[in-house]
């Protein structure tokens, strides 16, 4: 079973529109990561802002930021191994690393209807 | 006429929220009702959530997050909510464990994430919502006093509980804005806790506090139908500083006299529905705890012994050679800045106005989201070189939505755009929405003079704050970061391009808050050029023994802006209406 684990920098949310300008590239990897998980594989993400332990305790990561600092990120690590720094996968290289079909990254998670909660 | 209010008869909740425009002194109701209260035996907590607070001004008292107790006042503490030391502390708290465990870059980064809008309202809100749910703080007081932040902020500050209760349980994926505050979901009984204590009327009176001033109402009255809106039902108005009597043959004395009768007349009707009470216009300064205690007792009038206004009298520019001056150095960008309730959204008028005159073309516009531009230009002749607009905080979320969801939703099906819009919905999206429109309107600085009233501030300083930590983080975005926000910091450093104009009363308060904004904006390299002094009643003849009792004791102030602050300073006298309109705002320029 494959494990995936992508190692974000610091941010605020995991679309990028709090930031002062949209990235379209996380848009991208945040629909490609909800397919994913759907799919079930084993994928979890890490924002430096929220999980900082994760950036020590995994020895790779952590060695990769020691020798080149925090532009290195993010991180995408296959099984343990780093396939990717610096950058977000392509949808095409998610989708050879996991034989996945490209066209089956693009689902978007459904939203809850709103709940109107009564006081 | 209006029963003066007294907190020992007129108190029945445990939480109080004074709220009102900004400068028409809440903070000195706060403090005298606290006083008072806890005078009587009561064991009392105030609370200033205003960023800019000046709760230790008037008791003379280092204030911190944490309670202390007033040495001079017995059952009395104090403390202070400000966003950004909160903030602070919890940025401190995330970052330290890792300070020697990751390198240097890496800590950096987590620092400039964490100093964004969000961390600080979050921490804010934390703390805020804290003395409103936890049982304890009332087993521990009788009273906790709330002195917020000026209306528009307040107002936000108030819907925050509704607004993030709703936001928290329609939160579907893991990561958002929330981020910031790991486990938070943890919170959320505290969270509907502290709404359920603003909207039960035997736990939290609001208490509007209003000049008896046409704007101030109205503005009274948008605050309590907004707060009711979101739930707070209990109510009560305070007209503060109502002249009770005039001089017949003082000319200033009657005028002023006139002037808050008439706008009582018009009292809002929705207004008239709430218990209102008054408090007096006094000659002496409501700071130190005699001058509060006096206030709110049976005789708040002292003696005023007959002092002549006229000795060594201070000579000060006018509105006029402040106008001259941006012409000759052709100054493209100007803020007005200043304690709320100084007049900012008028001299910003009146400034527009003069360098219309001079053939300008001018741009006028506030971020000030409790201001009334419309108000004042109500009957305005159209001028072909002026044009007015504000940026709305709603409409600019609005706006900004629509943006993202064309740029970044424009490859995306139906569901992705639901899942983009989940995250718009984070609160910290007004915060760089606002923002945005910030930039977009120096930007108009190429083609005209723009003139910025801004919000009041504390605001103010968040937004400027939020400038700074917006211009770190672009340098590592890899989206698409507008022209005008690039180039907003270094416009508004360059004394080539930008100034700032200091607005202030002649009264402690004002002054010393000004002074401390001088100083803050000096720190980000902003330095600001003019003070301006407005509604002095040093600059009226008036005999009236408590109106020239007022403007015996502006002097000093008049003296400090004068000699210790200021690079150049323009006084404009009391005026007999209030400026609206093209017209009339022109009459400001020449005073």
């Amino acid at each position: 079973m494959n494990k995936l684990k992508i190692f974000d920098p610091a941010m605020c949310c995991s679309t990028g529109v709090c930031g002062p300008g949209v990235d379209p590239d996380l848009t991208r990897i945040a629909s490609a990561v909800y397919s994913l998980e759907k799919r079930g594989v084993d994928v979890t993400r890490y924002n430096l802002a929220n999980d900082p332990s994760e950036f020590i305790e995994n020895e790779k990561v952590n060695h990769l930021l020691n020798e080149k600092g925090a532009d290195v990120l993010p991180v995408t690590i296959l099984n343990g191994e780093i396939v990717k720094e610096s950058s977000y996968p392509s949808n095409e290289e998610l989708s050879s690393w996991l034989q996945i079909d490209t066209s089956e990254l693009k689902d978007k998670p459904q939203t809850r209807v709103e709940i109107d909660i009564n006081l | 006429m209006y029963k003066t209010f007294k907190p020992k008869e007129n108190v029945h909740t445990p939480f109080l929220f004074f709220t009102g425009k900004g400068g028409v002194g809440k903070t000195s109701t706060a403090c005298a009702t606290a006083v008072a209260l806890a005078d009587q035996g009561g064991k009392v907590l105030l609370v200033s959530t205003d960023p800019a607070s000046n709760l230790q001004d008037v008791f003379n008292v280092e204030l911190t997050s944490e309670p202390v107790e007033i040495p001079s006042v017995k059952n009395l503490f104090a403390s202070n909510i400000d966003p950004e030391e909160a903030a602070r502390v919890y940025r401190e708290k995330t970052i330290d464990p890792y300070r020697n465990k990751l390198p240097d870059s890496v800590v950096n980064q987590m620092e400039e994430q964490l100093s964004g809008a969000c961390t600080v309202e979050i921490a804010a809100f934390d703390e805020f919502s804290h003395l409103l749910a936890d049982d304890n703080i009332l087993n521990q007081y009788d009273h906790v006093l709330f002195d917020t932040a000026p209306t528009g902020h307040t107002l936000r500050l108030l819907s925050l509980p509704t607004a993030w209760t709703g936001f928290l349980d329609e939160g579907t994926h893991g990561a958002s804005c929330l981020g910031p505050l790991s486990g938070l979901g943890d919170k959320r009984d505290m969270y509907r806790k502290a709404v359920q204590s603003l909207s039960d009327r035997e736990k939290t009176t609001l208490m509007l506090i209003a000049r008896p001033e046409e704007s101030s109402l109205i503005e009274a009255n948008r605050a309590s139908q907004e707060l009711r809106n979101i739930g707070v039902q209990n109510q009560m108005l305070v007209i503060n500083g109502l002249l009770q009597s005039h001089m017949q043959d003082d000319k200033v004395s009657i005028a002023f006299y006139e002037r808050q009768q008439y706008a009582l007349n018009k009292l809002p009707e929705e207004l008239k529905q709430l218990k209102t009470l008054s408090l007096p216009y006094v000659s002496y300064s409501l700071t130190g705890i005699d001058n509060l205690r006096k206030l709110v007792s049976n005789n708040p009038f002292v003696e005023t012994k007959e002092v002549s206004n006229n000795t060594e009298p201070i000579q000060l520019s006018k509105l006029n050679d402040l106008v001259d001056d941006f012409t000759s150095r052709n100054t493209r960008v100007i803020f007005t800045m200043g304690k709320g309730g100084v007049g900012k959204t008028s001299i910003a008028s009146a400034i527009a106005v003069g360098l219309t005159e001079k053939g300008q073309k001018v741009h006028l516009t506030t971020t000030d989201p409790a201001a009334h531009l419309d108000y004042i230009f109500k009957d305005n002749d159209k001028k072909e070189n002026l044009t007015i607009s504000s940026v709305n905080p709603e409409k600019e979320v609005e706006k900004y939505k629509q943006e993202v969801l064309e740029q970044a939703g424009k490859d995306q099906d139906e569901e992705g755009l639901a899942y983009l819009k989940e995250d718009l919905e984070s609160p910290c999206t007004e915060e760089i929405a606002v923002f945005r429109a910030f930039a977009e309107v120096v930007e108009k600085s190429e083609n005209e003079i723009v003139v910025i009233d801004t919000a009041p501030t504390g605001h103010t300083l968040l937004l400027l704050d939020s400038t700074e930590a917006y211009h770190k983080e672009m340098s590592r975005s890899t989206g698409d970061i507008p022209e005008s926000v690039k180039k907003l910091l270094p416009r508004l450093r360059n004394p080539e391009e930008t100034d700032v104009v200091i607005v202030t009363l002649a009264e402690a308060t004002p002054v010393i808050e000004a002074a401390r904004l001088q100083e803050d904006l000096k720190r980000a390299q902003i330095d600001p050029k003019w003070w301006v002094i407005n509604q002095s009643l040093y600059g009226t003849d008036t005999k009236d023994p408590v109106l020239n009792g007022r403007a015996v004791a502006e002097k000093q102030w008049i003296k400090k802006v004068k000699e210790e602050l200021s690079d150049r300073c323009a006084l404009i006298p009391w005026m007999k209406e209030e400026k609206i309109g093209y017209h009339n705002l022109k009459e400001m320029i020449n005073a």
